[in-house]
């Protein structure tokens, strides 16, 4: 009788996880554009000074 | 292992652009030779005087359009300090110290070095314009540091 209540409660802490990674996905992107951004600077400013 | 979609989608993107990183820098570097300044001449920091080029420090012609400036730094002075460049030559910079480390930075351009004694660094650079350079030391090198500096000068040719 406790096997089962167990695999429930497993579940439902997975489609927590699922729902709440919206919003690392953003800060991921966010932070990933920001390193692209300064690293394409920087590499332009190295090709301007050539 | 279970992997979230979103995971996957990062973690492609990471390293997708660690990929175009390297490929962009790789292109650059060995199609293009965009290379950071050699230091792979050494000299015995003692006797720069004594040693050419650097016991006759200066602007010197060694082709077409091409010259090779060989500048010695101490504390607290390049020598030489004033240098005048023609117009559109390609310059190789040598510069190597007789005492600390010093550095050499042209400012706003890519010459940039950490000249250490007993090495000679070596940049290549084509002054395609017009204009005044300062030269300054970049590298902590004692009381004096912030009086280091020396000018170039990029003139046409007459």
């Amino acid at each position: 009788m406790a096997l089962p209540q167990l695999t429930d409660e497993k579940i439902k802490v997975k489609t927590e996880e699922h729902s709440s990674l919206k919003g690392t996905l953003a800060s991921v992107f966010l932070l990933g554009f920001f390193l692209i951004f300064t690293w394409v600077g920087v590499y332009f400013l190295f090709l301007d000074r050539l | 292992m279970h992997m979230h979609k979103f995971e996957k989608i990062w973690l492609f993107f990471g390293i997708g652009s660690l990929f175009v990183f390297l490929t962009v820098i790789g292109v650059s570097a060995f199609a293009q030779g965009n290379q950071p300044p050699s230091c792979l001449t050494t000299i015995d920091p003692e006797k720069v005087d004594q040693t050419p080029p650097f016991n006759k420090p200066g602007l010197v012609k060694t082709g077409d359009n091409e010259y090779q400036l060989n500048i010695v730094a101490s504390a607290f002075a390049y020598t030489p300090s004033q240098i005048e460049i023609p117009k559109g030559a390609k310059v190789t910079i040598n510069v190597t110290t007789k005492d600390v480390i010093h550095g050499f930075e042209m400012v706003g351009t890519n010459v940039n070095m950490m000249v250490e004694p007993g090495y000679v660094n070596s940049f290549t650079k084509t002054f395609n314009e017009v204009g005044e350079f300062t030269i300054l030391c970049n590298e902590y090198c004692g009381a004096g540091h912030h009086l280091m500096t020396a000018k170039v000068k990029v003139v046409d040719k007459q």
